[in-house]
C-alpha cells in the first residue's frame, strides 16, 4: 500500500549531482540529476524504447539525459528530444517527470498527481538546517515495509529490549503513563517524567544539579514522518506547561520513503539545541542514536522475513501498540481517500 | 503501589475533543463519565442493578475511531 499524493524524501542533497542517481520509490524507478545551474530533476528511470535505466546513461547537454543503450535523449520535462538515426520522434516517446523540492538538506519528491503537488505541504524538518541547532542526518536501508518503521518509532517500550545496552530503560515498560492523542493531522504519543533525577547523559550535557522534568513526545504526520522531541528542564520551571527554560532539547527526525512493499529508504537525523556549533558534540549525539537505529534495522529485517513466510499469520496487539495502531488507521483512511480520487479520475477519463 | 504501564487515549478533531480513555495493565478500558443517580435511573426507566454512567457522544466517536 502506497500513498502517492504526499511529499517524500528521495535523497540527501549531497547525493544528487551531475551524475545520474537511480533510486526506486514506491516500485517506480527514478533517476535524479542536476542541470548545469544546479536545478534538481527527477525522471522515470526507464527508457520507453527498450526499458533500460536512463541512469546508466549520461548528461550530454544542459539537463539532457542520453540513454546508454541507443542514445535516445530526454530533456528535464521527460520529453524525448532526439532519436539517433531518424528525424521523427515517435508519439509517446517520453518518460514521467516528478515534481521535486530541495528543503532541510533533503530532496523531496511527489509521486502522485503533479497537479496536487503543493510544496507548503512538506512536513517541517527545519531543525536540520536551523543555525540555532546542531544537526546531522543520515540514510539507512531498511529491508521491511515502511509501516513497520512507523510502528517501531511510535512505540517507546521496545527501547528496553532492542536497545537494552544503549538507550533502553525497563521503567518505560513497567511504570509509564503514556498519552496517545489522535489529532486531525496525525498522532502524538507523549510521556512525561516529573521531578526525577536526570539520567547521567543529561547531567553531563545539561549540567543539572537537581531533579528534572523530562519529556518524550513522538509526533506522527502521515504517511511516514515521525519527529521525536526529547529533553529536560530543572523540575518545576514549567516545561509541562510549555515553558522550557534552563534545559536541553533534542529532536530525532525520521522520514521513511517506501522503496517497495518490503523495503524502505529510511532518512533520519538528530538535532540538539545545546552547543549547536560544536561539531564534536553533534557527532557524539548522532553516533549514539545511530548505534541504536542499527539495532532496529536488524529487527525490521527479521520481522519482514517472517512476514514474508506467512503474511496471514495471526498477530496480537498490546497496549504499547496504541500509537502505531492509530497511525495505521490514518493510513488506511488516506489510502481509501486516495483510491477514490484515482478511480474518479479514471472514470472521468473513460 | 507504583504506577503500572498505562495508556491514555485522546481523540480530537478540528472542532471537538473527547474525554480520555485509559488502557490499564490489567486489561481494562477505563472511561470517564458521570454517574447516574438513583433519581435519574428512575426518571429514565433504566434497568436496576449495576453501576451506570453517562458519557459524552464524542467519547463514543472516540471509541469507534480508536479502539
Amino acid at each position: 500500500m502506497f500513498l502517492k499524493n504526499h511529499w517524500y524524501v528521495a535523497a540527501s542533497l549531497s547525493e544528487v549531482g551531475h551524475t545520474p542517481l537511480r533510486r526506486i520509490v514506491m516500485n517506480e524507478p527514478v533517476v535524479f540529476y542536476r542541470t548545469e545551474d544546479g536545478t534538481p530533476v527527477a525522471l522515470e528511470d526507464r527508457c520507453p524504447h527498450r526499458r533500460v535505466p536512463l541512469s546508466m546513461g549520461k548528461l550530454v547537454d544542459d539537463g539532457i539525459l542520453q540513454c546508454h543503450y541507443h542514445g535516445l535523449r530526454f530533456d528535464r520535462t521527460g520529453a524525448c528530444v532526439r532519436v539517433p538515426g531518424q528525424d521523427l520522434i515517435p508519439p509517446g516517446a517520453r518518460v514521467k517527470a516528478y515534481p521535486v523540492v530541495e528543503r532541510y538538506k533533503w530532496l523531496w519528491i511527489w509521486m502522485g498527481d503533479p497537479a496536487l503537488a503543493d510544496p507548503t505541504k512538506i512536513t517541517d524538518y527545519h531543525w536540520l538546517d536551523d543555525p540555532d541547532w546542531g544537526a546531522r542526518s543520515d540514510y539507512l536501508y531498511a529491508q521491511c515495509n515502511w509501516q513497520l518503521v512507523n510502528d517501531n518509532l511510535l512505540d517507546l517500550t521496545h527501547l528496553a529490549f532492542v536497545h537494552e545496552t544503549t538507550i533502553g530503560n525497563m521503567a518505560l515498560v513497567e511504570h509509564a503513563a503514556v498519552r496517545v492523542q489522535r489529532t486531525p493531522t496525525g498522532v502524538q504519543v507523549t510521556r512525561w517524567i516529573i521531578d526525577q533525577p536526570a539520567p547521567p547523559a543529561f547531567v553531563k550535557i545539561g549540567g543539572f544539579t537537581g531533579n528534572v522534568d523530562r519529556w518524550q513526545i513522538i509526533d506522527y504526520t502521515p504517511p511516514s514522518f515521525i519527529r521525536l522531541d526529547v529533553g529536560a528542564t530543572p523540575t518545576g520551571t514549567g516545561a509541562p506547561e510549555g515553558r522550557r527554560v534552563g534545559g536541553i532539547e533534542m529532536r530525532n527526525l525520521n522520514a521513511m520513503t517506501p522503496e517497495t512493499e518490503t523495503t524502505t529508504h529510511y532518512f533520519w537525523g538528530q538535532a540538539h539545541d545545546f552547543q549547536p556549533h560544536d561539531a564534536a558534540v553533534t557527532e557524539r549525539v548522532f553516533q549514539q542514536i545511530k548505534t541504536a537505529f542499527l539495532e532496529d534495522v536488524s529487527v525490521f529485517t527479521a520481522q519482514q522475513n517472517n512476514i514474508g513466510l506467512d503474511p496471514g499469520a495471526a498477530t496480537i496487539d498490546i497496549n504499547a501498540d496504541s500509537g502505531g495502531i492509530q497511525a495505521r488507521r490514518i493510513v488506511e483512511r488516506l489510502y481509501a481517500d486516495e483510491q477514490a480520487l484515482v478511480n474518479a479520475a479514471r472514470t472521468a477519463a473513460e | 503501589m507504583g504506577l503500572k504501564f498505562r495508556v491514555e487515549l485522546v481523540w480530537e478533531d478540528e472542532t471537538d475533543n473527547a474525554s480520555s480513555m485509559y488502557l490499564t495493565s490489567d486489561g481494562r478500558v477505563v472511561l470517564q463519565g458521570r454517574a447516574i443517580s438513583p433519581a435519574e435511573r428512575d426518571a429514565l426507566a433504566l434497568p436496576e442493578g449495576g453501576e451506570m454512567i453517562s458519557v459524552d457522544r464524542n467519547l463514543i466517536r472516540a471509541i469507534k475511531e480508536m479502539l
